[in-house]
């Protein structure tokens, strides 16, 4: 009698014999069969069923009463009635109770039309109720957070959101409060409920209760127009579903149907609610040129043609710089446009290549394969902060069995429940090679997340991780990739380095900059000062900055979600985006810009659509060989690894001083800084410093230090933090405007910084 | 109370709770035995010492009546307005013992001296309508004169009278 699990078994439903699994669950065996049975509770991303709502009642031939189809295992030979009066009456009954104290509001709910409790009830449910008895009132409704709020009335109690925040997200925030029809959604003394992934609860909800407060009576399910894309947020690729009306993003929430392969469904907070940045004031919404008359604005086709003319010039030296969201199609056009010009230098802002490609050259895996890993070292970064979704992963990793390890220089959200935390000197990430060896020790299936920043700074540390992990029998890696655009570039070849040698040697005579503002980034002084010798520069650009005032062309183009093209995240898995709003009158998708000024110089390239441009690019460039627009379809697909490239010697970090450890959180970055939105949950530039180490400095007790290294100068707030090496100075780089980030080198390399106590008027009094 | 008190008084009866989850009950009632109710360190100690999140322990802590998140009089008089004590009149019951004590319904008297609360099935049917004082056994059933007798005794001395029948 006994049998595997998982080994198919016929069962019959509704009277029809069927094929399912043995050991998947009733709901789903129906399901798989065209056969809907009603859940609300039942959710299998948030562990094992608890059976709560009551709703998937059915009939089971030789067990006594009624069955939930959502936690009854499918067995050889179950006869399973899903339709009978029995069933009927059951549901009814269940609607009925869910609905006892359920206000009907749905004409003013921003669920209706779009609630699960709503079609269930036309579906399933009586239509009328015996109840007559008044139902519960609560002031509503009631804010869990400023992002969050919630409806005590319509919950029905099913326990998905509670168990999100202590299942998934595992912050033990949300519980529900005293007892029977009295229960209700609360935090610990009605504290706010934030953290990076609050936001899930709502894509939860299968009623009213938790709506998004962003989106509180902004739109109708029948005004609205839904489009799946990718996050360009950071460097996981995150599947999302864009909400349109009137041409603008209103809404963004997780895929229904998610990637199980990198997201499962679950989106950060950042990811759900900085749209707000596509419309913010300082969006940039029509081209700009310089000419006799002064700066003033004009029509696009005007723009692209001066540009156009700029380039048709015999004997100019141009030069592309690529910045971040850029899609592997602005990437392929940015090469072609190149090669109409004299094969111009094209290269991306981001980390350089050096040293890393022994790393890159290890088996690949992708998001979903931690879910099945018996160890996962993470080598360097943090991920809870700079590529948020992978902490859900880690969590769900260390929960189905994994011994989870955080090898490196900063304090983590995983640490202590989730991951081992085995803190390393900063900037001597090589030494902790021994404590990595001894936890891939055994394993047979592990998994290595490294950092691209911590490890272009330590190429010998890159290399000694890269032969443990190829020694390692089925050991696999995934690249914390430091920005969205990188390894798309990446595998077209573009460099990160190049273009900045060129303008101080004074050879470029044009710089064409894609999505790109690189004088308040890393090396921000030095670009500054090299861009005031190209004569001419034409910026395309989402937003207004510096680079847009100093630009004789400046063209506003779209950003990833309102634009059609191919991410690469740093899984290696291309996915596209696809427009989910119009974008301003003035702007065009910067690939369209790039083929619209090929046609200017006379030379035009052939591409008429995203998908047309990476199609042509999939022949041309060997990691996408073999891979249509087509094959991409709603989850995307993994390109082909790299193939690696040489170790490099120990690089000496620049300056005096403290180790500099650098994070990068995606809640603190410009675009969360342009969503009003995020301001509960946004991070802040700021310096962290353990408490001994400040008292050392003289520094300890000040609001603000001043940060010093071979690059550049800011003053920042002070944060100390007793998690804090004692070798190391914490820059968390956050509002671009602060400029903190120029303290770095262009390259991203290893520097140290001086920290000093202000001069007085530098705080203010 | 500290989360170190809470684990030592935890410590020589952890191991007769197989589900360490089922500690947070015991936790509770030693927590609550200082101040008479719960406020929200004394549930922080808790979760320090049972190791669960503290949203969980006031979950925990919510469920039951006789764990006070609020704070309570002296003497907590819970009244029970399940069926069989309804039918019985309890309705009348609690709305006499408040006015006796002078709350407007459930809630604390002005002297601190009470705390009426309705109780779920107090599971003395047969002798409703019941009522309960503090942790004491339910008596019942009970006229509008017991209950102020009861009160009275109460008021009095803290020694409840006994209507046992």
């Amino acid at each position: 009698m006994s049998e595997p699990d998982e080994a198919p078994v016929i069962i019959t439903i509704n009277g029809q014999a069927v094929e399912a699994r043995k050991g998947a669950m009733l709901v789903d065996a129906a399901k798989a069969v065209g056969v809907e049975i009603p859940v609300f509770c039942y959710e299998p991303r948030l562990g094992k069923p608890i059976g709560a709502c009551r709703m998937c009642l059915v009939e089971v031939e030789g067990m006594r009463g009624l069955q939930t189809a959502c936690s009854t295992p499918v067995a050889r030979d179950m006869v399973v009635n899903t339709t009978s009066d029995q069933v009927k009456d059951a549901q009814n009954g269940v609607l009925e109770l869910l609905l006892a104290n359920h206000p009907l509001d749905c004409p003013v709910c921003d669920k209706g039309g779009e609630c699960p409790l709503q079609d269930r009830t036309f579906q399933f449910g009586p239509g009328e109720t015996r109840i007559l008895e008044p139902k519960n009132h609560f002031p509503k409704p009631l804010d869990l957070s400023p992002l969050v709020a919630l409806d005590r009335e319509r919950c029905i109690a099913c326990f998905r959101c509670v168990r999100f925040s202590e299942d998934v997200a595992e912050d033990g925030q949300l519980t529900f409060h005293e007892r029977g029809d009295s229960t209700e959604i609360a935090t610990f003394s009605g504290e706010p409920y934030e953290g990076r992934f609050t936001g899930n609860t709502i894509d939860l909800c299968p009623v009213g209760a938790l709506t998004s407060n962003p989106y509180r009576f902004v739109s109708r399910p029948w005004d609205i127009k839904n489009a799946p894309s990718i996050c360009a947020g950071c460097s996981v690729g995150c599947n999302l579903e864009i909400t349109e009306r009137d041409g603008e993003i209103k809404r963004v929430t997780g895929r229904p149907d998610p990637n199980m392969a990198v997201e499962e469904g679950w989106i950060c907070d950042r990811g759900r609610w900085a749209f707000p940045a596509l419309t913010a004031g300082d969006r940039l919404v029509m081209p700009e040129i310089v000419d006799q008359v002064g700066r003033r604005h004009v029509r696009i086709e005007r723009a692209v043609g001066d540009a156009g003319a700029i380039l048709r010039r015999s004997g100019i030296r141009v030069a592309f710089l690529l910045g971040t969201p850029v899609t592997v199609e602005d990437g392929f056009l940015a090469l072609e446009l190149s090669h109409l010009l004299d094969d111009a230098p094209v290269a991306r802002l981001g980390v350089s290549d050096d040293g890393l490609g022994p790393l890159r050259a290890l088996p690949g895996a992708q998001m979903h394969d931690m879910d099945g890993a018996d160890v996962i070292v993470m080598v360097g970064g943090d991920p809870s902060s700079q590529q948020p979704v992978t902490e859900l992963r880690l969590r769900k990793a260390r929960r189905n069995g994994a011994r989870v390890a955080m090898v490196g220089p900063r304090p983590t959200a995983l640490d202590g429940n989730t991951a081992e935390a085995l803190r390393t000197v900063p900037g001597r990430l090589g030494d902790a090679m021994d404590v990595v060896a001894e936890r891939l020790l055994g394993s047979s299936r592990a998994i290595v997340l490294w950092d691209e920043c911590d490890l272009a700074a330590e190429p010998v540390a890159a290399d000694a991780l890269a032969r443990l992990v190829a020694s390692t029998p089925g050991a696999r890696a995934i690249e914390l990739a430091a920005d969205v655009s990188g390894p798309g570039l990446r595998a077209l070849g573009i460099p990160a380095t190049g273009v900045l040698e060129q303008i101080e040697a004074g050879e470029v005579d044009v710089l064409i900059t894609v999505k790109a503002d690189p004088t308040t980034g890393p090396g921000g002084t030095r670009w500054a000062a090299a861009l005031n010798q190209v004569p001419t520069v034409i910026a395309l650009s989402t937003h207004r900055s510096p680079i847009v005032d100093l630009a004789a062309i400046a063209i506003p183009v779209l950003y990833g979600l309102e634009e059609a093209g191919t991410l690469v995240s740093m899984a290696g898995r291309a996915q596209r985006l696809r427009p989910g709003a119009i974008g301003p009158e003035g702007a065009a998708a910067a690939w369209e810009v790039l083929v619209g000024l090929s046609h200017r110089m006379g030379q035009p390239l052939p591409d008429r659509t995203a998908a047309q441009a990476f199609d042509r690019m999939a022949k041309r460039f060997p990691a996408f060989s073999g891979l249509t627009c087509t094959d991409l379809g709603l989850l995307g697909a993994p390109i082909a690894a790299g193939t690696g490239g040489p170790a490099a010697p120990a690089r000496r970090a620049e300056g005096e001083g403290l180790a500099l450890v650098v994070s990068t959180p995606v809640f603190g970055d410009a675009t969360a800084h342009r969503s009003d939105a995020l301001d509960c949950v946004r991070e802040e530039t700021h310096l962290g410093l353990c408490p001994a180490e400040a008292d050392r400095l003289g520094v300890s007790g000040s609001t603000h230090v001043r940060v010093t290294t071979p690059f550049a100068s800011v003053l920042l707030p002070l944060v100390e933090d007793h998690r804090l090496h004692e070798a190391g100075a914490y820059l968390v780089l956050g509002d671009p405007a602060s400029m903190a980030a120029t303290l770095l080198p262009a390259d991203r390399g290893p520097v140290c910084a001086v920290i000093s106590a202000p001069v007085a008027q530098e705080v203010g009094a | 109370m500290t989360a170190h008190e809470i684990s030592e008084f935890l410590a020589p009866i952890r191991h007769e709770f197989p589900d360490q989850r089922s500690l947070i009950l015991p936790a509770l009632r030693f927590a609550q035995e200082e101040q008479g109710w719960l406020p929200p360190e004394a549930m922080a100690a808790v979760a320090e010492a049972t190791g669960y999140s503290q949203a969980y322990v006031e979950s925990v802590a919510s469920f039951y009546d006789r764990l006070y998140t609020e704070p309570v009089g002296r003497r907590v008089i819970s009244v029970c307005t399940t069926l069989s004590c309804m039918l019985r009149g309890s309705d009348e019951l609690l709305a006499h013992v408040a006015a006796n004590i002078g709350t407007n319904g459930e809630g604390t008297s002005a002297d601190g001296m009470f705390t009426l609360q309705r109780a779920e099935c107090l599971g003395a049917c047969d002798r409703a309508p019941c009522l309960q004082v503090d942790s004491d056994d339910q008596q019942g059933p009970l006229t509008h004169d017991d209950a102020d007798a009861i009160i009275g005794a109460l008021r009095a001395d803290g020694a409840p009278t006994r209507y046992d029948r």
